[in-house]
Order: C-alpha cells, then structure tokens, then sequence
C-alpha cells in the first residue's frame, strides 16, 4: 500500500480494498462455524453504514458510541462512522450501567452501536441519556444497513476528530482522549515491514483501547494481513490452535500465563523438547508476539526467546494514539522499551519522558484545562513516565504519576477508590496500591471510634464496606486485599500520606 | 470433578494438590491472575466439552464455587 494515499481512517479501508480485494481481513467464529470475510466485503458494509449514520445525522456531525467484543460488526460500525466525518465513541465493554451512561452524556453520544449483551442496561440509558436518538444492535447492523447504498462520502480533512477514547486520568474522572484521522494514521504508518500479507494475527486485546485498534486492526488494513477474533479470554489456547496466527499483541500478564502453561507440559514430559511444546500451544505457526501496555519482565522475554519466539516491546500511551516506541529485535538489551518510532521526538524534561508527534492527540474533550497539563505550549505531551533514551532506545524507570498499573495493562486510580471511603467513621486513613498486581485497600482505623471493638469487629466492618465500595467498580478495579494496621501511615510535611512507603499492615 | 480442578490448578501454580480444598481462593490463595483463572475455566471447557459464559465466572472465587458452576453446567448438557 502507498501510505502517500492514505490520509484519514477511510483511505485506509478504500486502500485495503484496493490492494488486497478478495484476500480475507477477518475471521470469527459463529457458533462452530468459521465466517470469513474479505477487504472489498469490509470497504462495502463500512459504506453502507456511513450511508445509514449520514442518515441520522442531517448535515451535523455526530457522535456515535461503540461497546462489545471484538467482532466483524464492531468493526464496520466503527469505520462506518468515522468515514463520513462523523465521530466514534469506543467504550470499555466492562463497564458498569452507571458509567456507561456518565460516559454517553459527557461524549455528546446520538447513536449507541451495542453489543446485545448490554440489552438489560438500555431501560437505564434511555432515561439517563436522552440525547440518544438511535439504537443499534450489532447483531443486527447488517440487516440495519442493507439497505443504504455503498457510495463514496465526501473527503474529510486529516485533522478532523475520529475517536474520544476514555482512558483512567489521575483525578479518578476518566478523560476522553481526542484523537483525529490524522494521529491514528501517522501512528499506522510510523513504521514500515512490519508485517506481510502472508501474516494472520489473533486479536485477544479489549478492541476499545488504542493499542489494539492501532497494533491489531489499522496495522493489518495497511499490510493485508488477517484478523482472526479471540471469541473468549477464556479460549486463547484453543482459538491459538484453531487459527494458527503467525503474530499475536499480548499484554505481559497473558504472555506469563502461557509460558507456564508451556513449563508445565514440558516437566510433564521430559523426552519432549519444551520448543515442540511450544509449538503445539501456539499453532505451531507463531513467529512473533508484540507486547505492550504494561511492565514485561526481561527475564520472561529471554525465556520466550529461548523458545524460538522473540517478544517485541513498544511502548505507548492513549494519548499518542499509542506508539511512542515500538520493539525493534535486532540489538534489543531487553532492558528498553524498543525504539523510537519515526516522526516522533522524545525529550526528557526533568527525568521525565514528553514526546512530540503527529501522533499527539488533540487533546481531552471538553477539559481545556486538563490538555494544558498534559501538552505544554511547545507542543510536548508529557508522559508521566521516568525514564532515559539511549541509542535512539527508551528506558522505563518509573511513574511519575500514581496510577496504578496492573500487569494486564489496566490503569487503576488509587484516588479513585481511596475517596470511596472517605467521611467513613471508622477508618482515620486508607492507602490504596497494588500488591503484586492485586488491588490493596490498608486502612489505620480511627483509634477513638474503634477502642471498644476488638480487631476482628473492625475487620468485619472492613470487609463488608469493601464489599459494597466493590459493587460500584468495574471488575478490574476490585479490591481483592485488605491490611489492617496499628500505627497510622508515614506523611509527608504537607501531611500527605506517602504513596511508596513500607507494608505494615497484617492481611485480613 | 474436584481431582480434575486440582490437576489442572497445578499446571498454573507450584501448588501441593492435597491442599487445596473447596474453600481455597484462586487470587488470593493461590496466587491466580485473572488470565489464570480464565485460562483454566478454557481448559476445563475442552475437557468437559461445555461453554463456560464469561460474564457468569467472573464472581466465582474459591475452587468450591467453580467447581459447583462446572458440575451445573456438566449436568445440564
């Protein structure tokens, strides 16, 4: 593909068709059945669609929110609208009822693209969101848009908004990241023979973050590879075996999980050679495995290579529409982060990583204030990361901010949580942090409330008010551990509570 | 049921089968991510020839409790 061509989302789709036709783009299951679909198919529905959202939106442009598993439907209602200029609004499916519907307000959302699993939550959208005008079941897109014609929107500036992405913010209120054709093109074509169109790839990443949409689906409509949908998290072994990808993006926590998988059936089986093993686990014809989205321990990127298949490390953020670096094998130390992708500048501002590309969102939407702290007037997108660039390499040592990670890449607001318990009678402080990736919630309990109660009453009120602070949370932000301690936490001189300090408090 | 949850447990974790009981925890007790779990929730889907619906495990935190959605599901097909 001449990437000369390629300007917005919807001269990728028109290229893709152009250049590899009949090849297939995508595979999914349906039942037990395989449906495959080709790029000509892909450019057509996304067509039909942009007809069908042009149809709602009489001249304006509009926003349309997305939810749902990755499918072939999600897809072409993701392009289909964001081909006509219209703007795409991809929520995390995890989400609660609550925050879906905070989420649809604050994005200005007019046309809900669903998956039907959510079809218990619409009674609640209705009333909260009543800017909705049009309900869309994914299942149903096709027949939805049968009958619009498949006809050429009008051109559309690179610089006009695609995507409002909601990423986890600091302040606990997740932001929506604006990000134009312009960005999510530049981050795509970055790079060059990244991949062939002899490649396939098993999507398994949640479809709403950027790095799946950009890793996955735009780097696989410029090279002609083929997308086949992981139907489960719970499936990645069998769907490795029925599709026999060539690439796989992983988060490190699934790469940790198959590699002892791979150690298990090798002890199990001394005479067998553990890359054989391997090989049966990954489809056998696995060459490469991208990851990204949070800390990969060098130990375990030795281990795969070890087994015959390097691990790619980039590095990224929403707001960069991901790619800042991208893993590059040859000279890797398996230290760094990879290197630095083409088009973007890395400086680091008192230890610091900021970046400055085509890449760099808009800004957040609607929170003018938020983008002045996150791009200075130069145009720098401050990274909050620590860290150091050596041969063109990015290094990680830190965070500057104080999300929380987990090892599946999920962000996490500490703050977030803590001020659920605030105004709590029997609790004086609470810090929560994750202990070995697992949400931790430690609390110092209010010594005068709690002098009459014994050590297990506490406990028990503890408990029952985490239990509830977790029917408010997604699944991701659950905490699963608690601490007790005696001795209140160590404060800085502005009394407040020091995030990286010593653990104290005994597991209850 | 339970012997196979136990055999299969142990290709995620070092952990000694004879200690685990219908009480012990994935996460907490040993040491499961929530791939893990995921993962092993595949594994006995392929074993047992059942779909297991994602939505409906995410809640089930001790071996008793997966086991006791397995056997429903077994049961029913």
């Amino acid at each position: 593909m001449d990437k000369n061509n390629v300007k917005t989302l919807y001269d990728l789709v028109k290229n893709s068709a152009a250049c590899y036709g009949e090849r297939v783009f995508l595979k999914e299951k349906n039942g037990k059945d395989i449906v495959e679909k080709d790029h000509n198919e892909f450019y057509e529905d996304v067509l039909k669609v942009c007809g069908f959202v042009a149809s709602k939106s009489e001249g304006r442009t509009v926003h349309a929110a997305v939810i749902g598993p990755t499918s072939y439907a999600y897809l072409t209602a993701y392009f289909g609208t964001v081909s006509g200029g219209n703007v795409i609004v991809p929520l995390d499916a995890q989400l609660s009822c609550t925050d879906i519907c905070e989420l649809l307000q604050r994005a200005d959302v007019e046309i809900f693209f669903y998956d039907k699993r959510y079809e218990p939550m619409l009674d609640q959208i209705r009333i909260s969101c009543p800017a909705i005008h049009t309900y869309v079941p994914l299942q149903e897109l096709s027949e939805t848009v049968s009958a619009f014609e498949a006809k050429e929107p009008e051109s559309i500036s690179p610089d006009r908004l695609a995507a409002i992405v909601y990423t986890s913010g600091t302040t606990g209120k997740s932001k929506g990241v604006m990000l134009s054709h312009g960005n999510l093109i530049d981050n795509a074509m970055c790079m060059d023979n990244e991949s062939t169109e002899e490649d396939s790839l098993l999507t398994v990443l949640p479809i709403h973050h950027v790095y799946c949409l950009t890793c996955d689906i735009l780097l696989s409509l410029r090279y002609g590879c083929c997308i086949c949908v992981n139907d489960s998290m719970l499936r990645i072994g069998q769907n490795l075996k029925l599709f026999q990808p060539t690439t796989m993006l992983l988060v490190p926590m699934i790469a940790e999980t198959i590699y002892k998988q791979i150690k298990t059936a090798a002890s199990a089986k001394p005479d067998v050679p553990i890359k054989a093993i391997a090989d049966a686990v990954f489809g056998g014809k696995l060459k490469v495995i991208y990851s990204g989205g949070a800390y990969l321990r060098p130990e375990l990127a030795q281990a795969y290579m070890e087994l015959g298949i390097p691990i790619s490390q980039g590095y990224g953020m929403t707001e960069c529409s991901p790619r800042i670096s991208t893993g590059d094998l040859n000279g890797s130390t398996l230290g760094d982060v990879g290197i630095i992708v083409k088009g973007c500048q890395v400086k680091i501002v008192d230890g610091e990583i900021t970046a400055k590309s085509p890449s760099v969102m808009m800004g957040y939407y609607k929170d003018e204030a938020a983008t002045a702290e996150a791009i200075d007037s130069e145009g720098w997108l401050h990274t909050g990361d620590l860290g150091y660039v050596e041969d063109n390499r990015i290094y990680i040592t830190g965070r500057k901010k104080n999300l929380i990670i987990l090892s599946n890449g999920e962000n996490v607001s500490p703050e977030e949580l803590e001020n659920k318990f605030a105004g709590v009678e029997f609790i004086a402080e609470v810090l929560v942090y994750a202990d070995d990736s697992v949400i931790t919630a430690e609390i110092f309990p209010s010594p005068d409330y709690c002098k009459d109660m014994t050590n297990e009453q506490v406990a028990d009120m503890f408990r029952e008010l985490v239990n509830n602070i977790n029917k408010t949370v997604t699944s991701s932000k659950t905490i699963r551990r608690l601490r007790m301690r005696n001795v209140e936490f160590d404060k800085t001189t502005s009394k407040k509570i020091r995030r990286n300090q010593e653990i104290q408090g005994d597991l209850i | 049921m339970f012997e196979k949850f136990k055999e299969l447990i142990c290709n995620y974790v070092e952990a000694d089968p004879e200690a685990i009981t219908e009480d012990t925890k994935f996460i907490e007790d040993l040491g499961f991510t929530s791939y893990d779990f995921m993962s092993l929730l595949g594994d006995l889907e392929t074993e047992f020839d059942v779909m297991v619906d994602e939505a409906e495990v995410v809640n089930l935190q001790t071996v008793g409790m997966a086991v006791d959605y397995l056997e429903k599901l077994v049961s029913g097909k």
